[in-house]
């Protein structure tokens, strides 16, 4: 990583002027607003949980890229099928506490929308392996609209309804700390997302498998040399990414109101925050994922928010100018090349 | 095998023919060219959650229509109606193409198409150009004025109240309660923005300022924007959107400011807009919502009781669910193309009759009670619902229940 070049000493400070500049800019708009603490308080603790849940999509396209080099587009679908199907496996009538119904349905859609994904990658991409990423990555845009389009079948245009996990109820528990709200489904979303994020850090360091996914992503060619089965991996890859796609969805069911349309806006945020978080480890997909969070409410906030969507993307656009590889990512990936990443 | 099919196909026409001369030989009425009705709201897209009761109001008046045999003429000539449905996608290209395929090919006699304003903007040039009537389920009021010209479009009517409308209800409602200035808080659409600038019409008449405003995107869990509402110090908030989106941001304010009066405008209107916050947050929120939303609780005077009731009654043994005033828009839409066909002697060719719907529906359509208000069709006003025809309702156990003016105080 080679983040203190010699040659330009620009380029180190590039990142902390650029990062003061904008603090400033937001001190002084929001300053006409009369903003004061509790309001910024406000925008950071909302952006963190809206940056959670995009770390948690953020994860899904990282592990497929990681392992196959493709970008998979049809990341936003999973989330999509995991709100809709907790919803609809909990609208079941079922002689049980509320409570039960709940967990009941988060296995149930997490399980269901894992055998999705894994048909997605053996009916899709598993014939098309030879192909270049392009025409991988077109196939899951095709893969999302398809998906989409099922969804808008089966479910129909209307919105629906998924409790809160603490009150089991529409209306959330909401916590007051000197005017500042905070809602109890965020420390689920915190919760879940550090959980997950604890899980995949040991996945990939400590388990065999988890090591024989890394070294698919290193070096596909000597991956195989040694023996690990590529489709194997590319197959499991695609099954953790919709599983933690369907999670992702599930823990913001309830602060949205989940129809078949909410994969695109989560996926295309969730793809930003890999990218800012350079695509390599699930740990770069939650600080991207936080810090694209917390930038798009702040200046939205201080802004207009309308043009919240705004930000985000001026924001993958800057990143992919100054800072290409990201927040973690090397200088050069050398995955592609077959050379060898570490510099 | 075979035959056994045979000899059951045999008894059964013995058995038909037996039934048909056991019949009472009345008369049967003449019978003409079937008519056709040209219909297409948005069953997907995103107009879809506003265009799927217009779209089963559409099936349902169909099987009416079906059961009965038809539409009358002046002459008793008796005529079967077909409702060609199509689904605009809420899509301008697609509705487009749908209305040029009713109009050349199916050769429908009226359409019926557009859930909203855009979509319903670019049929109006089609419908013009091929001198057909066209009825929009849309609000906006330039579908039937052209806002340049002031021009009464002569081919275009409609049967959805406008923003302005809504907002007239939402002004009388904070000079009732005595508030000065409010916040705005809209859904960044097409919609959404239009409640803003029409409320900004209407709150200026009124003397009401609008302290703060700003646009959320539909699809938002966070909404910054609210930190403005503390600080600007507006004493109720005015939102300008519709499911889910109006529900999710309702929540967050009441999580915000829970103390905070929230007025909702008449795109609301449905059960979806309360069960997707939950009763207990919706408690108390107020909007101008068509009728048929609050039709039990009407007093017995108003002319449009009887209708609202029995379409409400119908939608509901239809789809099961309850009604709602999008639906409304058009049932009112496809009665009054019912209605003009009713008015049309047999034997005239299809531009005659597409010519005689128009002049019907424009100089015929007078005191006619539907759901969206009571119609009074005009060559200066292709629309003719005021505000009035909106009623002021408020959330009380998780219904709609009316809330005339003399209860605001």
């Amino acid at each position: 990583m080679k983040l203190f070049s010699k040659e330009n000493p620009w380029r180190s400070l590039r990142l902390p002027v650029i990062a003061l500049a904008l603090i400033l800019v937001i001190l002084v708009l929001g300053g006409q607003k009369n903003f004061g603490t509790v309001q910024y308080a406000q925008f950071i603790l909302d952006g963190l949980r809206g940056g959670a849940i995009y770390a948690m999509i953020a994860m899904g396209f990282v592990i497929v890229y990681n392992v196959t080099g493709v970008i998979n587009f049809a990341q936003g679908a999973f989330v999509m099928l995991g709100a809709m199907l907790a919803v609809t496996f909990y609208e079941i009538e079922m002689p049980l506490p509320i409570a039960l119904r709940l967990i009941l349905s988060v296995i149930l859609s997490i399980g269901v929308t894992t055998i999705i994904g894994l048909l997605v990658e053996r009916l899709t991409i598993h014939p098309a392996r030879f192909s270049s990423p392009l025409t991988l990555i077109i196939i899951t845009v095709g893969v999302f609209i398809s998906l989409q389009g099922i969804a808008l079948l089966v479910w129909g245009p209307n919105a629906h309804i998924y409790p809160s996990f603490t009150t089991l109820g529409m209306a959330d528990k909401v916590f007051r700390v000197n005017g500042v709200v905070i809602k109890a489904q965020g420390f689920w979303i915190w919760g879940v997302t550090a959980l997950v994020l604890l899980l995949l850090a040991f996945f990939f360091e400590k388990t065999l498998l988890g090591k024989a996914m890394r070294a698919c992503a290193i070096n596909r060619r000597a991956a195989r040399l040694v023996g690990i089965r590529f489709d194997r991996m590319s197959m499991l890859a695609f099954g953790m990414a919709s599983a933690l796609g369907a999670l992702g969805g599930i823990i913001v069911a309830p602060l949205l109101r989940p129809s078949f349309d909410i994969g695109l806006n989560l996926g295309l945020k969730g793809f930003v925050a890999a990218i800012i978080g350079g695509l390599v480890s699930p740990l770069g997909a939650v600080l991207g994922g936080l810090l694209l969070g917390l930038l798009e409410n702040v200046t939205a906030g201080v802004t207009k928010s309308g043009m919240r969507d705004i930000y985000a993307f001026t924001l993958l656009i800057l990143t992919l100018l100054f800072r290409p590889h990201g927040l973690l990512g090397a200088q050069k990936t050398a995955v592609e090349s077959g050379e060898e990443s570490q510099p | 095998m075979n035959s056994k099919i045979s000899k059951l196909l045999g008894m059964m026409v013995v058995f038909t023919l037996a039934l048909a001369s056991c019949a009472p030989k009345t008369p049967a009425p003449k019978v003409g060219e079937t008519y056709k009705i040209g219909f297409a709201p948005a069953i997907t897209g995103g107009g879809a959650s506003l265009g799927d009761p217009e779209h089963q109001t559409g099936k349902m008046l169909a099987e009416q229509l079906n059961a009965s045999g038809g539409v009358t003429g002046p002459d008793g000539v008796m005529h079967p109606v077909e409702i060609v449905i199509y689904d605009t996608e809420s899509n301008p290209d697609a509705s487009v193409s749908a209305v040029r395929k009713m109009i050349e090919e199916d050769k429908v006699q009226i359409v019926v198409a557009g859930t909203t304003s855009g979509v319903s903007m670019a049929i109006v040039p089609i419908a013009t150009e091929a001198e057909v009537p066209y009825i929009s389920m849309a609000s906006a009021g330039a579908i039937v004025k052209d806002p340049a010209t002031s021009e009464v479009r002569k081919w275009v009517f409609k049967t959805a109240q406008d923003n302005y409308a809504s907002a007239k209800w939402q002004a009388e409602y904070i000079t009732a309660m005595g508030w000065t200035s409010v916040c705005h808080i809209y859904q960044n659409s097409g919609y959404g923005n239009d409640t803003f600038k029409q409320a900004g019409v209407a709150f200026g008449e009124a003397g009401i300022t609008i302290a703060y405003s700003a646009a959320y995107e539909s699809a938002a869990t966070e909404f910054p924007e609210l930190a403005e509402i503390g600080t600007s110090g507006c004493e109720a908030v005015v939102v300008g959107a519709i499911p889910p989106a109006s529900s999710t941001v309702s929540v967050a304010i009441r999580e915000q400011y829970p103390d905070m009066p929230i007025i909702h405008g008449h795109g609301t209107c449905n059960q979806d807009h309360i069960d997707l916050m939950s009763a207990e947050v919706a408690e108390g929120m107020v909007s101008p919502c068509g009728k048929v939303m609050v039709g039990a609780t009407l007093p017995d005077s108003d002319p449009q009781k009887a209708v609202v009731m029995q379409y409400a009654d119908d939608y509901a043994a239809f789809t099961g669910k309850p009604v709602n005033t999008f639906g409304g828009h058009g049932w009112d839409a496809l009665m009054l193309a019912v209605n003009a066909l009713t008015s049309l002697p047999d034997g005239l060719d299809l531009q005659a009759q597409r010519a005689a719907i128009r002049d019907h529906l424009e100089g015929s359509v007078k005191g006619w009670p539907g759901i969206s208000g009571v119609y009074n069709l005009s060559p200066e006003d292709h629309f003719s619902l005021d505000y009035k025809s909106l009623v002021f309702v408020k959330v009380e156990d998780g219904k709609w229940v009316y809330y005339p003016p003399e209860s605001w105080k």
